[in-house]
């Protein structure tokens, strides 16, 4: 019995270990850690930069970046992240990041110049862009009045679409929406404006009635469930590229233009074979296999031209608006303009 | 059966290292305000001062509410085919129970997505009732889409205990109370369901639990505005990163449960202690 007792015990821990990742055999071959969007990069990529660099590539997925930011500040490491501006601001000034050696990322040139050099990074010292775009309004061209586009953002709360609007369940986005309908900043932090934000949101859940969505905002608007929905511009190609009675446009209050760049962080071991990964992806053939697959506007300047004027030809919404005077990026937020906002946001969802 | 007890070694580590230890970080996490880090914590009941905002009264209200409309439509349902299950041949019974155990070989995930195909305003219900020239619903992303999938997922939970006390009881009891000059529904009522009751408790305090602590469910079918306190947790813990705030409400709904269950418990005719 005893025996048998301490086999178990064995088995347990063994269980426990290999659980817990403590156990991960020590491999000959180099290892490299992503971190990365859901649905972010087209997987034969990795399997192919594992075979022309004799690694292995471990591939790891998140669903925002907050839930990312959590994941590290309890102490996973990863070699390559994927996050957005405001939380690469984040990570420049809580010190995550190492500085990108741009004599490795051979194809540099290849990269759209308008992306560079974003405030969170003006140097582009840690970051290359990967994807970007914007957030607009996704349409049904055969019910939405075309004059009624004219209100911008105030389309959400036209009453004569009352339960047709899907919202996007992200705090930043929505605060975002209702302050650039204001006229405000979307980066506001005073609590005036805050609190009137609030109240255009709660207004506009008690006339509309919209439902609050993420990710399954594709599936429906490509079903055409709803005549309107808020969207990132990447997935709205990709929606109207399978429904054509959609439409996408960017009010003229402004919106949020965003960039999610590759980052490696300090924890990283292997630099030279993280920037080898970044140059890899950065390549135009491997781009333009990308951005085929995930439909957002690459930062690869050869592969982006070739998606607008072939695959996605005539479709507005892969060629977002840059360079707009009412348009910012998201910044960085302290903990406490975080919590307020999230409070806020958790009332408007949950009354 | 003395020396069977080292067998309980293991069982016990397990306990602890994945039931005790989380917990007991819970209830640390909920009494101090060092966000993500206990080394630099200081004790503090701010968490609970923050749940007192009547807005996390109304998450407990819906969440309750959801818990109890699941529970008691599974039981509606799962009861009588518990019942209809023991009536069958024995060679038979096996293979129902099985059957009825077959939606849980796949996925949660899965199964609710094809509940999102079928109930969404262009799904399958709605291409159905317009073949029929009936006007279409609007059921997707409201409570009653949450309580369709919660059921159905939950619904096994209830029959299985159901029909392990059913199966266990004598037919001889039914006899001798026809004998004694029982009616049908007398019989029903005072032996049949009386004996199942522990079977019943069971069923009930399994699917109240999953359907008060759901999260994934009421996120796909409910949208963002029908958020209950899984959805509230998950929230605080991944997106707000106030792990204080999150653990706080877990105690309390841990709590809350813990009273759910030894008030069912006293109910129990098997628990008299």
């Amino acid at each position: 019995m005893k025996k048998l007792t301490s086999l178990l015990l064995v088995v347990v821990l063994a269980l426990s270990m290999a659980l817990t990742g403590c156990g991960s055999k020590t491999k000959d071959k180099p290892v490299l850690k992503i971190f990365n969007a859901g649905e972010y990069i087209d997987k034969s990529l990795l399997t192919e930069f594992e075979k022309a660099y004799g690694c292995e590539v471990i591939y790891e997925t998140f669903d925002s970046n907050e839930s990312m930011y959590t994941k590290i500040r309890s102490g996973e490491t990863y070699d390559i992240l994927v996050p957005s501006d405001y939380m690469i601001e984040r990570l420049i000034k809580e010190d995550y990041l190492a500085e990108i050696d741009w004599d490795q990322i051979t194809n540099k040139n290849l990269l759209n110049p308008d992306i560079l050099g974003q405030s969170y990074d003006p140097d582009n010292t840690y970051t290359v862009p990967y994807y970007y775009g914007t957030v607009g309004i996704l349409y049904n061209k055969k019910v939405v009045d075309k004059e009624d586009l004219a209100d911008g953002w105030e389309l959400l709360r036209n009453e004569k679409y009352k339960d047709d609007v899907y919202m996007i369940d992200s705090e930043r986005d929505s605060f975002m929406i209702a302050l650039k309908s204001l006229g405000y900043s979307m980066n506001t932090t005073k609590e005036k404006q805050i609190q009137k934000a609030y109240k255009w949101l709660v207004k506009q859940r008690d006339a509309m009635n919209p439902v609050y969505v993420t990710d399954d905002v594709i599936d429906n608007m490509i079903s055409g469930n709803k005549s309107i929905a808020v969207v990132y511009s990447g997935d709205a190609a990709m929606i109207i590229n399978e429904n054509k009675d959609m439409a996408f446009f960017e009010p003229e209050q402004g919106t949020n233009f965003w960039t999610d760049c590759m980052v490696i962080t300090k924890t990283c071991k292997n630099t030279e074979l993280a920037h080898e990964f970044i140059n890899f992806i950065c390549d135009a053939d491997n781009a333009y296999i990308n951005t085929q697959y995930i439909g957002y506007s690459s930062a690869v300047q050869p592969a982006y031209e070739l998606m607008r004027d072939d695959d996605y030809k005539g479709i507005a919404a892969y060629v977002p608006r840059t360079g707009y005077k009412k348009d910012e990026v998201f910044t960085y937020q302290s903990n406490k303009i975080r919590k307020r906002y999230s409070e806020l946001w958790t009332k408007i969802k949950a009354y | 059966m003395k020396h069977f007890k080292g067998m309980t070694i293991p069982y016990i580590f397990w306990a602890f290292a994945f039931i005790v230890a989380p917990f007991i970080l819970i209830i640390i996490y909920a009494f101090t305000d060092g966000g993500l880090s206990l080394t630099d914590a200081s004790f503090s009941l701010d968490s609970f001062r923050d749940i007192i905002d009547p807005l996390y009264a109304t998450v407990f209200m819906r969440s309750f509410e959801t818990g109890i409309i699941t529970t008691g439509l599974c039981f509606f349902i799962g009861y009588p085919m518990a019942y209809f299950i023991t009536k069958f041949d024995e060679k038979m019974q096996p293979v129902l129970i099985l059957l009825t155990t077959i939606p849980m070989w796949i996925n949660l995930l899965l199964r609710t997505y094809a509940w999102i195909g079928i109930l969404s305003d262009n799904g399958i219900l709605n291409s159905a009732l317009k073949a029929f020239g009936l006007p279409a619903v609007s059921v997707m992303y409201t409570g009653i889409a949450v309580n369709i999938g919660l059921v159905c997922n939950f619904l096994p939970f209830m029959i299985l205990p159901i029909y392990t006390s059913l199966s266990k009881m004598d037919p001889s009891l039914l006899e001798a109370a026809y004998d004694l000059g029982a009616n049908k529904i007398q019989a029903f009522v005072r032996v049949v369901f009386k004996y199942s009751i522990p079977g019943v408790l069971n069923g009930v305090i399994l699917t109240f639990l999953m359907a008060i602590s759901a999260f994934v469910i009421p996120k796909l079918l409910g949208g963002g505005q029908y958020t209950l306190l899984g959805n509230l947790i998950e929230n605080q813990f991944i997106s707000v990163g106030n792990w204080n705030f999150g653990s706080a409400i877990s105690f309390i709904l841990a709590i809350v449960i813990l009273f759910t269950i030894s008030f069912l418990k006293k109910i129990d005719p098997d628990d008299e202690v």
